[in-house]
């Protein structure tokens, strides 16, 4: 596109008053050649937006460079459709955090160059367009899988549902019956039929679901909005487009025979809380005991059997709680019969306390906290419950002539891909060690995240949830596949930049094969062919720009964002020529450094003169030739500001800021090349809330750069 | 009938925001009604989050920015719902927007704010300090403009705050408007208030200064927060260095609350950690009945806050507090039932930790059903997201309300809407 | 019993008795599976000792049923029904009422004979309950030939004389049967509970000392001030304990007058024995009023008590307006009316006596032994 830049800049918010306008002015008509150049007091005011109007209407303007404030205020007054709209913040980085007015000019300068050479080397984003289809993949026909089919599919979409076992239902299959998922309180009846017949029958039934039993998913190939999915069937494969997935493979116990402590596998009277429900559904509700037959009648529940337990499973399961006490119902159906349930804690979160309320209201059923330590033989073919720490005494055992084993959630995940992507960094969702195996996200504000694109967890094999919960799980998860397909279709990137329209361009001719882009991708969207070489598949894409980082030939650009765009605007940055005076380049992530950033200039917190601040779409994105470039050109020091990273990593691209640390580990060696200071260069993970600290991270990091002295290339 | 697929979101909170970006983002139109002058609910309030004791306003700046970026996306500040009438596919509504006495025009620059002579209690705060009666609501406020509180601006004060502004963006005169709306469907998520504390007679609440609640806590903690983020108890200013944390104040307890309120245990561990990094010295004692950190992510912050020495757990409720006699420390009576015997021990300051009481206790919308505590239930094309429907942490918030948003697409689906 | 702290603790066998946690139920206390052990009970009682508190372990072992452990147990009895615990119980589980029940029980398992306790705990056998002294006192009157009322003989004024209806010594002979029947069942009930309550411990110390504190606390009712809910409490019992020391003193009173001075009734208005027992009565009158309308008014946050606790209360009620009744009747003259109403007081006051092992009555001698026990051991 043929550029025609206006340049607007508002006198407005002190910044008439702090710099020179005029001055500015004059740089950018005569050194920067921009033919339109106008201010205004308010540019944001109905006056200032017409005034732009006009240009771009009048004067051709098509790229309009606003020196004023923050790209994130005013965005609906400063909206040009058809137009570049490029936001230099004056009034953030030169004004308000500007000592000084021979400061905030030398900024207000700076800034300005840096975001009209940005304006020139950016074009309008043009969406990656491919064919694509919007059905909706669910693997697993439990509750959740058939709930996120039914969503789907009365929200018209076309839904495939691929079911491991010869029937759909899963889980709720064995249950003899459920708790009412009532959507008032709980009152009685405290167990109900779990009805999953009918659900079942609504799934077979719907036109717009197609239902593969017995069925498992050999392979998925190409990305989201073009999968090919292979579905295995009794020895049969077909392949099926598809275009985003409900991943809702669900849950196993945990093995109880590695509880033996507790007797399982040492009496048969000792049971899991499913075997409980195959018991009471095999004989109408009776609670048999499997040694002899005989109706039990002291039926011992030990909730958290293996769970808590660092030996075990070292998390809660969320449903055994209520689970024991649904079933304690079974038992106490015989009003001779006593439920006892052994508790660590009682977590019947929200309005299931309703439901333990009621639940426990019965003479039947009986509960203490306290530790079970073991189950013994009593000798006369009942079982002794061993306790410490309860409240019925520091020791205690209690006689057993039935223990259940409240035994907890193991994903499907744990071991299995289950999706067995054909993606070149494996079959599967990566780093779900993390997660304990579940295919969590590690995001508490965006719950379905994963880490591939277009594949949404629901259910237990996403976090331990019980039955209603996991029905509205699979219902989120359902317009998260849903959005992810229409996003991909209008080729629009999905969340976090699900505005962004852009796409990774690489010039392939000049790849190396290196495969550090490969590698690096956070989110798998870079696969290799037979010879290596890299491709990418833009539907997988999240537009962080990781790749665009991590490739030591540059060759990775979008249409507003490029190596040779960031790299632009630091060689507009102006280095003083005295000693004394540092030029800082700080690189912020737009999506938490900034806007801290942002916040401490609201808070007029000084921002020391050394630096100028680029903000980088996330910090994965971060070049290692800008390093050299900048350094060589005469820039002190560069100060990375990003997301926390490690376990409970904050980055919004996941891999991101740890990706940029990572490459600065290495930028040694192309500083030791130019015999510079490693400690010139640094990462500080900063978070959106710490902008009280900002003030003082910059001012330490610009006295260490003075202590190290100038950057010998200065004047160069 | 809309001519589109309109979903009206009550409630600008974590909930209605997660279910308007995620319906708008799959092609709805939404309108979000907010009655705060600012977007982000409860959660704009907190410090950090639990389990990962990370900072909320970083979530809420993804989701801002996805309201920047999408058109399709209408949300009015300071509004409420005042009634909804019809059926699936097509319900009025009326909204009553209160004047913000600031209009677009609003820079943020701060200087009404320098010469309001006026001062009003900071409810963000929860009263614990003062603002000035023309004020941005804190410092990460979205949208980013002022508000004159009209109550407190009296006498001269207008015209002042007026004559202070240089963009013509104060307007005294702005009256409460309605406005009607016609939508498809709608989603209720109007989130919780923090149960009134004063109403748990035995816990010494408005009458022992250094019980403090847990929201309050948040603010102590924040550096937003009336004392810069540091937690010095109200009575004396000093730091805290031996806490006490009331779990259940309220909840649980069908003289009060009859639920679970879900976020209390996590939310006590959470600030412990709080206390436990600024002072390194400091004790932190919780009383329970039962320790509820359901779930994978959950209890292993549970584990992980136990490993601390410093911080110890008591099962037995508080059910008794008291006021030092001969100093501003606080005396906490309970039961240690694993022992089984009463204590009563002397804390520097003590957190209850209050539940959360659905916004529809205390503030009904007409042609939206409660249940009796107050949660709104779904009906037929009004479905119901978040804290407003049953206790939950931010996590589930986040997820219940994509699925809000499910329902409330097909909601015109199902009446046989186009798009 | 008093749990002793063990350095090497025994493993105790727990064995649920679901009968037991039934007859609670059945016994008043119906909420008792309510309680999730939150021991707030515990810490708003005022009048438990901190090691070892009440109520919130009776709870327990009431949920599960473990009878040895509640009904030897003192802590029952120092219990006071304040109804502070029941008031601020978070689940609505009313332990106040529950220890109530689980005091009725210890009532019914340690009196002799123990079916006779079953019997009062249960409406079913009220009218047979009742039936006993109705035979008893009709076969005299039978057997006086005072069937026909107007032929019994009057007085030399030509008022009605009671002691013509139904002679003093035949009342004695009754009562002194009744109450040496309950004296008995009283002395074996408590001698089975003071060793039940003291297996293992052991007592040392001074006994004479322990009773005499507890008897002058009883006497001065301090405990009472304890309770925050039902402060007004203290009034209405301490009126109701003395009213009935007063016809205590003055039924010792008229044995001597008939005995030792061979000074039958009626006796004018004006005697002191007349006096005392007038006032004793209408201070029976207005303290059971008292305690009727503090319950009422109590109810929904101390819990409504149960037919054990009301039929204790509406015996006593029946004892005094039938008293009151039957002397306004006697000085008015109504002989139709006077005779009944002095029939019913005498069959109720034979209820009060002959049952008290065995009714609520008897929560005077279980817990002022209970109270010597507590501080005998030094628990209290």
């Amino acid at each position: 596109m043929d550029k025609n830049i206006g340049l607007y800049i508002c006198t407005g918010c002190s910044i008439g008053e702090s710099i020179d306008v005029e001055k500015v002015s004059n740089i950018a008509k005569n050194a920067l050649r921009i033919p339109v150049v106008k201010s205004h007091f308010a540019l944001c005011g109905n006056e200032g937006i017409e005034l732009i109007k006009n240009d771009i209407k009048n004067e051709g303007v098509n790229t309009v460079v606003l020196a004023a404030c923050s790209q994130r205020v005013k965005y609906e007054e400063f909206d040009f459709p058809g137009c570049i709209v490029e936001r230099a913040p004056l009034r953030e980085l030169a004004v308000w955090t500007q000592d000084g007015k021979e400061n905030a000019q030398l900024a207000a300068e700076d800034y300005v160059k840096m975001h009209v050479i940005k304006a020139q080397k950016g074009d309008l984003p043009e969406p990656y367009l491919m064919e694509t289809v919007k059905t909706i993949l669910v693997i697993g026909g439990g509750i959740a899988g058939m709930t996120a089919a039914l969503q789907s599919a009365n929200a018209g979409y076309e839904v495939v549902l691929v079911e491991k076992e010869p029937q759909l239902g899963g889980f709720v299959n064995k249950l003899h019956k459920k708790v009412p998922t009532a959507v008032g309180e709980y009152s009685e009846p405290l167990i109900v039929d779990t009805d999953i017949d009918k659900t079942i029958k609504e799934v077979e039934s719907h036109p717009k679901i197609k239902v593969y039993k017995s069925s498992k998913v050999e392979k998925t190939d190409g990305q989201p909005g073009a999968y090919d999915v292979t579905i295995s069937s009794n020895g049969n494969s077909e392949v099926v487009k598809i275009g985003t997935i409900v991943l809702a493979a669900g849950w196993r116990p945990y093995d109880a025979t590695k509880l033996e402590h507790l007797g399982y596998g040492v009496s048969k009277d000792v049971v899991t809380n499913i075997e409980l429900e195959e018991i009471a559904k095999k004989n109408n509700g009776k609670i048999l005991r499997p040694s002899d037959g005989k109706e039990a009648k002291k039926v011992a529940f030990i909730q958290c059997a293996g769970q808590r337990d660092p030996n075990h499973l070292p998390y809660c399961s969320a449903m055994c709680c209520v689970t024991s006490l649904k079933q304690a119902k079974y038992v106490t159906q015989n009003s001779d019969a006593t439920a006892m349930i052994f508790y660590k804690d009682i977590r019947t979160p929200g309005r299931l306390e309703y439901y333990y309320k009621a639940a426990q209201n019965d003479p039947c059923v009986m509960m203490t906290k306290g530790e079970v330590t073991g189950v013994a033989d009593a000798g006369n073919g009942n079982l002794y419950v061993e306790m410490e720490n309860s409240l019925l005494g520091q020791k205690v055992k209690i006689e057993a002539d039935l223990v259940v084993l409240a035994t907890g959630v193991v994903p499907a995940t744990v071991d299995d891909p289950i999706l067995n992507l054909q993606y070149r960094q494996g079959p599967g969702l990566p780093d779900l060690e993390l997660y304990d195996g579940f295919a969590d996200s590690n995001f508490i504000c965006f719950q379905y995240e994963t880490r591939r694109t277009g594949v949404y967890a629901a259910g237990c094999v996403r976090q331990p949830m019980n039955m209603s919960e996991a029905q509205e799980d699979a219902t989120g998860a359902a317009l998260k596949a849903i959005q992810a397909a229409e996003h991909v279709a209008k080729g629009i990137a999905v969340h976090p930049r699900a505005w962004d329209m852009t796409y990774p361009d690489a010039y392939m001719q000049r790849c190396t094969s290196c495969k550090r882009c490969t590698e690096e991708c956070p989110f798998g969207a870079i696969d290799e062919d037979e010879k290596g070489t890299p491709f990418y598949k833009p539907g997988r894409c999240r537009r962080c720009a990781t790749c665009m980082g991590a490739c030591p030939e540059r060759i990775v650009s979008f249409k507003d964002y490029h190596v040779d765009m960031i790299g632009s605007m630091m060689k507009n940055v102006s280095v003083p020529s005295e000693d004394d005076k540092p030029r800082i380049i700080v690189l912020a992530c737009e999506n938490d450094a900034y806007p801290a950033i942002d916040t401490a200039a609201l808070k007029k917190m000084n921002i020391d003169a050394a630096v100028r601040i680029i903000q980088l779409r996330c910090l994965g994105s971060t070049n290692l030739v800008w390093v050299a470039d900048a350094l060589s050109r005469g820039i002190d020091g560069m100060l990375l500001l990003g997301c926390k990273f490690g376990e409970n990593y904050q980055c919004h691209f996941a891999k991101g800021s740890e990706l940029a640390d990572y490459r600065l580990g290495k930028v040694q060696e192309t500083l030791g090349r130019l015999q510079l200071e490693s400690e010139r260069v640094q990462m500080i993970q900063l978070a959106i809330d710490e902008y009280d600290n900002i003030s003082k991270i910059i001012h330490d990091f610009v006295e260490r750069v003075k202590e190290i002295g100038p950057n010998p290339f200065k004047g160069f | 009938m809309p001519d589109v697929n309109r979903i009206l979101v009550i409630g600008g909170g974590f909930s209605g925001l997660t279910t308007a970006v995620d319906a708008a983002e799959t092609g709805a139109e939404v309108i979000v009604i907010e009655k705060n002058p600012y977007l982000g609910g409860r959660v704009a309030q907190l410090n950090k989050y639990f389990p990962k004791l990370c900072p909320p306003i970083c979530g809420l700046e993804i989701n801002f920015r996805r309201i920047k970026t999408n058109p399709n996306i209408t949300f009015y500040t300071m509004a409420e719902v005042e009634s909804i009438a019809g059926g699936p596919g097509d319900y009025n509504v009326t909204v009553k927007v209160n004047p913000r006495h600031v209009n677009d025009n609003c820079v943020a620059c701060d200087a009404c704010a320098q010469a309001c002579p006026a001062e009003r209690p900071n409810e963000y705060n929860f009263g614990m300090d003062k603002t000035k009666a023309a004020f941005l609501p804190f410092n990460q406020a979205f949208p980013q403009k002022y508000v004159i509180d009209s109550a407190h601006c009296k006498g001269d004060c207008g015209k002042v705050c007026k004559e202070a502004c240089k963009y013509n963006a104060i307007d005294l005169d702005m009256k409460p408007e309605t406005i009607n709306l016609n939508v498809s469907s709608v989603v209720v998520a109007t989130g919780w208030n923090p149960y009134d504390a004063n109403k748990l007679d035995i816990l010494g609440f408005g009458s022992i200064k250094n019980v403090i609640t847990n929201m309050m806590m948040e603010r102590l903690a924040s550096p937003t927060g009336p004392t810069a983020g540091k937690i010095v108890r109200p009575s004396d200013g000093k730091p805290v260095q031996n806490i006490a944390f009331v779990q259940c104040a309220g909840s649980r307890d069908e003289n009060h609350l009859p639920f679970c309120s879900y976020v209390c245990c996590l939310a006590s561990l959470k600030q412990t950690t709080y206390i436990r990094e600024q002072n390194p010295e400091s004790k932190a004692t919780i009383f329970y009945i039962d320790i509820r950190t359901p779930g994978r992510w959950n209890e292993k912050f549970y584990s992980k806050v136990k490993e601390d020495p410093n911080v110890s757990f008591i099962k037995g409720k508080v059910a008794s507090i008291a006021q030092d006699e001969g100093s501003d420390d606080v005396v906490v009576t309970a039961e240690d039932m694993m022992t089984g015997n009463k204590v009563k021990m002397k804390f520097d300051m003590v957190v209850l930790a209050t539940g959360m009481e659905p916004s529809g206790a205390a503030k009904k919308i007409s042609g939206v059903n409660y249940n009796e505590n107050g949660f709104a239930l779904p009906n037929l094309g009004i479905h119901s997201a978040g804290c407003s429907k049953n206790p939950m942490d931010v996590a589930r918030s986040a997820q219940d309300a994509t699925g809000a948003a499910m329902k409330a697409i097909s909601t015109a689906k199902l009446a046989g809407q186009g798009r | 019993m008093p749990e002793q702290i063990m350095t090497q603790p025994i493993t105790q066998i727990i064995s649920p008795d679901l009968k037991f946690v039934k007859d609670i139920i059945a016994s008043g206390g119906e909420s008792l599976k309510k309680c999730y052990q939150c021991s707030t009970c515990t810490v708003v009682c005022n009048v438990t000792p901190d090691d070892k508190p009440f109520p919130r372990k009776e709870m327990m072992y009431a949920q599960w049923g473990m009878k040895d452990k509640l009904i030897s147990n003192p802590d029952i009895w120092l219990c006071h029904q304040c109804s502070d615990c029941t008031a601020y119980c978070p689940r609505g589980a009313k332990p106040g009422e529950v220890l109530g029940a689980i005091r009725k029980m210890a009532i019914a398992n340690y009196s002799v004979p123990g079916a006779l306790a079953k019997m009062v705990g249960n409406s079913k056998y009220l009218l047979m309950l009742f039936a006993v002294p109705i035979v008893i006192f009709f076969a005299i009157i039978a057997s006086l030939g005072n069937l026909s009322l107007s032929s019994i003989p009057r007085g030399e004024d030509g008022g009605i004389v009671y002691s013509k209806f139904i002679p003093v010594p035949a009342i004695d002979t009754v009562f002194i049967a009744a109450a040496t029947f309950a004296a008995i069942s009283f002395v074996l009930g408590i001698k089975k509970y003071w060793a039940d309550m003291s297996a293992g411990i052991s007592v040392q110390g001074n006994l004479m000392g322990s009773i005499k504190a507890t008897i002058t606390e009883i006497l001065a009712h301090k405990r009472f001030e304890k309770c925050n809910v039902t402060k007004d409490r203290k009034t209405a019992h301490l009126l109701v304990f003395y009213a009935f020391a007063g016809l205590a003193i003055t039924t010792t009173w008229a044995i001597v007058y008939l005995y030792g001075f061979h000074y039958d009734s009626p006796y004018p208005l004006y005697d002191p024995l007349k006096l005392l027992g007038n006032a004793s009565a209408l201070a029976l009158l207005y303290g059971i009023t008292l305690v009727t309308g503090n319950r009422l008014k109590n109810a929904e946050k101390a819990g409504k008590g149960s037919y054990f606790d009301w039929l204790f209360i509406a015996v006593i009620y029946a004892i005094v307006v039938t008293g009151i009744l039957s002397e306004l009747l006697r000085l008015a003259n109504i002989a139709i009316l006077a005779y009944p109403t002095y029939f019913a007081h005498l069959v109720f006051v034979f209820f009060l006596f002959a049952y008290a092992p065995f009714s609520k009555m008897a929560h005077m001698v279980y817990r002022a032994t209970a109270m010597v026990f507590a501080r005998h051991t030094k628990r209290d």
